[in-house]
């Protein structure tokens, strides 16, 4: 069975990607420095003894494979076990991972909604002047480093005209300029996908076909080809789920997010390992399993791709 | 896709290039990406000074009033167009050493995976998935806590982190090259495969390699700017854009010009690349392969 | 849901249940009237334990939650908290706490002598050791109960500023049958005092949500919920103070501080904090060793100005490693003055060559500084030193350049004891041996620290630190550059805020127009 040998050696080397990225993180992490200073790093009145009885509570004088195994026990059975300083890793998480999966999915809205119609026009528009002038603008998308571009929002929006909250995450308002800045610089990819999407649809058989039937262009566009071009847009996210969480790390500190990159960033400034691997690891977990999602389903349809 | 179209493209180029000097992409992306290069390049000679005069009584002096100072001070009084024009050596550096050596390295180790296969290959594609799973800008923090920051750092770990991604674009060129008949007829005369490799391999897989390197600049140039704004790239003496960012970020809400002209300095030089590397796509590009 | 869950389990269902449907009537009558005070602060202590931080930020919570034997306000002016009462006894190896009847914690326990007992003991044993705490409270050898409300400290050695401390962070006294039944963790994310505030919720990164314990031993909060948000950037939280979305704001920074002065809504209320910021000399390696060079620099460097400019005239000059309120200084010492032409004079003394290189070590994350390094810098290249600022992640900056002595000629110090006694800094800067103090070995010094500690003898401490601060001086050990200045930024609609120097803001007598 081809098929399954497939699925299997793919699922194989994920998790074999997975073991590779929590072991180079847990070995880093521990190559920086010492939590125990950092915990104590404002309270006089420490001695060297105190210090070494806070790196025998935490269990930093086991060796370093006991320390892993133990991580990875603790990942298997989900319950993630205990930062260094604040409690409950799965506690921490359980508010972390939501809020960056709504900052992605509101962003992905945000490109989505602005994409798919400025895509559509400047494919039925071909070499004009509205098809040039988004094509130049899309390519101003892709050009903003996107922390200042959060940070333009907040001085438009926030300060000069205060209309949204420029940070925070209780109210529905409070999403609108992290997604927005998220979301404007994905559109700069997306509209030039939709375009090409819609290039090549248009010119397919059986859109020719539709149209030779008599259908509206209306009905030809939104039926056939945008379904196309939707496709085209998922993969392609799939395969820059990497970059979109790498790049939602930057903003979220922008506008206190408090997401996964929030709580990484701190987790690496206070030397807190078990929360830092816990962290990267969900982020490394949540890759991998998209990618392979669209490995398998581009390996099912298209079985040319199997032997590359 | 076939043997006839990658040929004919690639040989064709020098003829109808001239004429497709006259699109909006290439005069735009050349004006931008020239104009400021040569400023940056003319630092020294324009503002010997190195832009690290600090003058308090100048501090934050609004943009537009004056001739000594056209885009305002920052908080120290330094000159913020002088400090623009020093800070681009920063980006421009990190943005062309970076995107060069993963060009460089990557090139290397993709043709010789690709044209050998096996354990070599194997190791590129696994690596590839690893970093793939890791976002940049975490990994980029973690190490940068173990080596302390720096510019020469984070080049290196740009090259690190993006070499893989031109070895698979050169491994897959080479995949499909290496079976085609000039090669077949070039290792029956005999040649050593290292003369093969870069005398009749390379050559043909050159269009996407010089595209990808365009956008690699570009992109990279952001990515320093996010590093540094985050403390991790260039010391506080010297001016680079990331830097003014993260130290104008605090008086957003009294000066906003110390964060506004550092970020369209970026932000037009990157589009610069951009439009840049978006004409060459359509030059040199016409399968698809770098999209 | 899971809170009338734990009253139910808590083996009083009757009143639990009584209690429960009188609130979901009072509720929506109540909703109206509700007040509700929005605080901004920039940083999450991660912890609500007390032993478990040493947070500014979870002072200004745990101010309004806890509280200790001793209570200390916002003048700093020692009073009795939980205890009425403190003697010494037994010369002065023995000190007899009598506390105060009738206190409650949040979840309806009794504070009595065995709630003391078992704070103590809690933070010197195994649980203490896992946090930071542990170590300010080891001159405590144990507490004994002479009676439901009299407790005995038995003490390892004199410990002179251990009355202030016990008005703090460590020392705030925590219930034990709580701590039992919802276990440790559980106390880390919804701890339980006596303070005028109880936590509804608290959620890391996000914020805590406080609410008025209406059984307070001392009057009642006139406030029913206090909202506070951790916003750590500086712009987004300004944004939102000067939008009205924020009541207070702590942690104003400097560059906003002309912005809060312009605004109609909102005051800027300031008040001498504990934080000093100095640089100290590496006087074991470079031209740092002669003390003639550390003096030029010192000369060098215009702090009066610096203030001016860069921290909007917010602190004061300083002469030793701490501010006028802190036991300890001495207002007859000056700083070098600025004097450039002196300073060039003994770098030739020195023989010290123009354009020689020196370098000045900081933490990254530390923006004021930042600035103030690269216009130390600019000082320095007047009298013909170029310094190099070089700036490291916090962790490294604590673990390898300051402990382990590899810093540059200078690096950065900043402070901020909330005992506000000299006792704590000078021993951290100059005894031998200790983390802080990587270089500096001198027998004098250790003397005069180590007898200011064994006595309670106010005069004699006192006069002891006054000599470490003229010796520190005269030798040019630091620079001592200034003492920040605690910020606050109070809406126009706020009544009756009174600005704490150490932060622990205490919420209970605002009002709101």
């Amino acid at each position: 069975m081809p098929v399954f040998r497939f699925i299997l050696q793919r699922v194989f080397q994920a998790i074999l990607v997975t073991l590779a990225v929590t072991l180079f993180v847990a070995f880093a992490i521990r190559l920086t420095g010492d939590p125990a200073i950092m915990m104590t790093a404002e309270s006089s009145n420490v001695t060297e003894e105190d210090l070494s009885r806070i790196r025998e509570a935490l269990g930093l004088n086991r060796p370093f494979f006991v320390q892993y195994f133990d991580f990875i026990k603790s990942l298997l059975t989900g319950d993630l076990g205990d930062s260094f300083f604040r409690g409950s890793i799965r506690d921490l998480i359980g508010i972390a991972l939501p809020a960056t999966l709504l900052l992605a999915v509101a962003s992905l809205g945000v490109s989505i909604l602005i994409s798919i119609p400025l895509g559509i026009h400047s494919a039925l528009h071909k070499g004009g002047l509205s098809d040039q002038i988004i094509r130049v603008l899309s390519l101003v998308g892709l050009s903003f480093p996107n922390f200042w571009l959060g940070i333009m929002f907040v001085l438009l929006f926030s300060i000069t005209f205060p209309l949204l909250p420029a940070s925070g995450f209780e109210s529905w308002s409070a999403l609108i300029l992290p997604a927005m800045t998220i979301g404007i610089i994905l559109t700069a990819t997306n509209v030039r996908l939709v375009r090409t999407q819609m290039l090549e649809t248009l010119s397919a058989q059986y859109v020719m076909v539709a149209r030779a039937k008599g259908m509206t262009e209306g009905v030809v566009i939104y039926k056939h080809a945008l379904r196309n071009a939707a496709i085209a847009i998922v993969t392609f996210l799939g395969l820059q789920f990497g970059n979109l969480i790498g790049g939602l790390v930057v903003v979220e500190l922008v506008f206190n997010w408090p997401g996964m990159g929030t709580l990484s960033i701190e987790a690496i400034a206070q030397r807190d390992y078990p929360l830092l691997q816990a962290t990267v690891s969900i982020l490394a977990i949540m890759i991998v399993a998209v990618n392979l999602a669209v490995d398998l389903v581009y390996g099912l349809i298209d079985p040319r791709i199997r032997v590359a | 896709m076939t043997d006839q179209t990658q040929q004919k493209s690639v040989r064709a180029i020098p003829k109808f290039l001239m004429s497709r000097y006259f699109k909006f992409e290439f005069i735009a992306g050349a004006l931008l990406t020239g104009i400021l290069t040569l400023l940056v390049l003319s630092s020294g000679v324009i503002y010997p000074d190195g832009g690290a005069k600090v003058d308090l009584l100048a501090r934050l002096t609004p943009p537009f009033l004056s001739s000594e100072h056209p885009l305002g001070t920052d908080p120290l009084g330094r000159d913020i167009l002088e400090r623009i024009i020093h800070g681009g050596r920063v980006s421009l550096l990190v943005g062309v050493l970076s995107a060069i050596g993963s060009v460089v390295l990557g090139t290397v180790i993709g043709l010789f995976a690709g044209y050998y296969r096996g354990f070599l290959d194997t190791f590129v594609m696994r690596f590839a998935d690893v970093q793939l799973a890791l976002p940049f800008i975490l990994m980029a923090i973690t190490v940068i806590a173990i080596v302390g920051p720096g510019i020469d750092r984070i080049i290196i770990l740009m090259i690190v982190s993006q070499w893989v991604q031109y070895a698979r674009l050169v491994r897959s060129s080479v995949l499909s090259l290496r079976e085609r008949e000039f090669v077949q007829a070039a290792r029956s005369y005999g040649l050593p495969d290292v003369k093969i490799i870069f005398s009749h391999i390379l050559p043909n897989a050159m269009g996407p390699l010089i595209i990808l390197l365009t956008l690699n600049v570009a992109n990279n140039i952001l990515l320093e700017s996010s590093l540094t704004f985050l403390g991790l790239g260039a010391d506080p003496q010297t001016p680079s854009w990331g830097g003014m960012l993260s130290e104008g970020r605090s008086y957003i809400q009294t000066a906003w010009w110390v964060t506004v002209f550092p970020g369209v300095a970026i932000m037009l030089t990157v589009l610069g690349l951009n439009l840049l590397g978006d004409w060459l796509r359509d030059e040199l590009d016409p399968l698809g392969q770098t999209r | 849901m899971r809170i009338l869950f734990r009253y139910l389990t808590a083996k009083n269902v009757v009143r639990s249940t009584l209690l429960a449907s009188c609130l979901t009537f009072a509720t929506p009558m109540m909703a109206f009237a509700e007040t509700t005070l929005n605080v901004a602060q920039g940083r999450d202590p991660q912890n609500l334990d007390p032993i478990d931080t040493f947070r500014l930020a979870w002072g200004s919570i745990a101010s309004n939650v806890f509280d200790g034997l001793v209570f200390r306000g916002e003048d700093l002016q020692l009073k009795p908290g939980l205890a009425t009462n403190w003697e010494f006894l037994d010369n002065e190896t023995r000190i007899r706490f009598t506390l105060r009847e009738g206190v409650e914690f949040h979840n309806g326990e009794p504070f009595n002598a065995e709630a003391v007992k078992y704070t103590f003991d809690r933070l010197l044993g195994e649980e203490g050791a896992k946090g930071p705490q542990r170590g300010n409270y080891t001159s405590i050898r144990e507490v004994v109960v002479v009676d439901e409300l009299t407790v005995d400290f038995l003490m390892e050695r004199p410990d002179p500023v251990l009355i202030t401390k016990l008005s703090g962070y460590g020392a705030m006294i925590v219930p034990p049958k709580y701590i039992e039944e919802v276990g440790e963790e559980a106390f880390d994310m919804k701890p339980v005092g006596t303070g005028p505030f109880k936590i509804v919720e608290y959620t890391p990164t996000v914020g805590v949500k406080l609410e008025r314990f209406d059984n307070y031993w001392n009057g009642n909060a006139n406030v029913d919920n206090v909202n506070i948000r951790f916003i750590p950037e500086d712009a987004t939280r300004m944004a939102e103070l000067l939008s009205g979305g924020i009541d207070i704001s702590l942690n104003i920074p400097t560059p906003s501080v002309e912005t809060i002065k312009q605004s109609d809504v909102v005051d800027l209320v300031d008040v001498d904090g504990p934080s000093v910021v100095i640089t100290r000399f590496n006087t074991e390696n470079g031209i740092t060793v002669d003390p003639r060079v550390r003096k030029a620099i010192s000369m060098a460097v215009d702090r009066d100005t610096i203030i001016e400019a860069l921290l909007g005239g917010l602190a004061s000059p300083i002469s030793s490693a701490q501010g006028e309120r802190s036991f300890g200084n001495d207002t007859s010492l000056q700083p070098y003055p600025y004097d450039p032409e002196g300073a060039k004079t003994l770098l030739q003394e020195a023989g010290v060559a123009p354009g020689s290189e020196i370098a000045l070590d900081i933490p990254s994350n530390n923006d004021t500084f930042r600035e103030i390094a690269q216009v130390m810098a600019a000082y320095l290249d007047q009298v013909g030193l170029k310094l190099k600022v070089r700036t490291h992640e916090t962790s490294v900056f604590f673990n390898e350049i300051v402990t382990n002595g590899k810093s540059g000629e200078m690096f950065y110090f900043g402070w901020g004891g909330w005992t506000f006694d000299f006792d704590n800094t000078a021993y951290l800067l100059y005894h031998t041996g200790e983390r802080n103090n990587p270089y500096i070995d001198d027998a004098k010094l250790n003397a005069l620290l180590e007898e200011e500690r064994a006595t309670y003898n106010t005069q004699v401490r006192r006069d002891a630190l006054q000599k470490v601060a003229a010796y520190a001086h005269e030798h040019a050990l630091d620079l001592p550059l200034y003492n920040l200045s605690t910020l606050y930024g109070v809406n126009k609609r706020v009544e009756g805020f009174v600005p704490a120097p150490d932060d622990r803001v205490r919420y209970m007598d605002i009002t709101l127009k």
